[in-house]
């Protein structure tokens, strides 16, 4: 049988091929304890989490421009912008 | 640029970053991704279930490996031992039906066409070639020596102390997964070792660099 964090490394590079970045996170920690030490896998994890916390950014900054956007009528625009 | 537009472009970079090495990765990937599949089947089988119509499509789908010369010697192995454990299932879990029978003779052909590693190079090898290879591997020796010399020189540089060039070739060898590195730590632990140093501590930095070093051969 296969180790598993070897199982679970290759499917967060599955994931990660069908651009499922928050499913690659979870295999990524389940891998974590076997490949910690190895270069490439950190450096893959560590992308990856950093582009999950930039989506989440851009989706709070998405809902922020929003509501910028339903104050335009009241005329304040270049004020808020 | 706004800050939206920062981390937009951000997003787009990390994101290609991340599919070139999936892409890089591709044929590696496909090959990992059966494996994975059959080591699946291998646990269902061992927990009594009737793997069957699986095992049958995992070998439709993946019977161009052995056309295609694609698997690495660690993979036919890994295929093989998995192989053998689900053949040794077959019989409890459908009993010996056709369908486990034929499953069966499949598994011994993939045993035979992909072999474990070694018996698959010893059979392709002539018997003239025997020789070339005796000799290649006093040469590879000799020059593997020569290189190791090369680094220790490498290493040397201004320091005072043989331990100070041993914890430079164990970082090297951990670092830049260098196994040259790894060799000249070996031999220069054995040697202190038998001039009466204590090497307990480099010993257990020998084994991780040689666990890193197996480690990225895993995953290569």
């Amino acid at each position: 049988m296969l180790n598993q964090s070897e199982k679970a490394y290759c499917q967060a590079l599955l994931a990660l091929k069908n651009k499922d970045y928050q499913a690659a996170t979870e295999f990524f920690d389940r891998a974590a304890p076997y490949f910690k030490e190895n270069k490439e896998f950190n450096l893959l994890r560590e992308t990856n989490r950093l582009l999950i916390a930039v989506k989440e950014k851009l989706a709070t900054a998405d809902h922020e421009e929003i509501e910028l956007e339903e104050t335009i009528p009241y005329g304040q625009e270049t004020e808020l912008r | 640029m706004s800050k939206y537009y920062a981390f937009k472009s951000l997003e787009g970079l990390l994101e290609v970053f991340l599919d070139k090495v999936v892409q890089l990765k591709a044929e590696r990937l496909q090959i990992l991704e059966g494996v994975n599949r059959l080591d699946d089947i291998a646990r269902l089988s061992g927990e009594g279930g009737d793997v069957t119509d699986e095992i049958g499509e995992w070998f439709a789908a993946h019977n161009q490996w052995l056309n295609e010369d694609v698997l690495k010697v660690g993979d036919a192995g890994r295929i093989d031992r998995i192989l053998t454990e689900i053949k040794n299932g077959l019989t409890v879990s459908s009993g010996d039906s056709a369908a486990s029978r034929k499953i069966e003779s499949e598994i011994n052909r993939w045993s035979e066409l992909a072999g474990a590693g070694d018996g698959r190079l010893t059979l392709r090898r002539e018997p003239e070639q025997k020789i070339d290879t005796e000799i290649d591997s006093m040469v590879m020796f000799d020059n593997a020596l020569e290189g190791a010399r090369d680094l220790y020189h490498d290493l040397q540089g201004g320091k005072q102390h043989v331990l100070s060039v041993l914890d430079d070739a164990l970082r090297r060898a951990v670092l830049q997964k260098n196994k040259q590195a790894l060799i000249l730590s070996a031999f220069m632990i054995y040697y202190l070792k038998h001039n009466g140093y204590l090497m307990e501590p480099f010993i257990k930095r020998l084994k991780e660099a040689e666990r890193i070093q197996k480690e990225d051969l895993t995953i290569a």
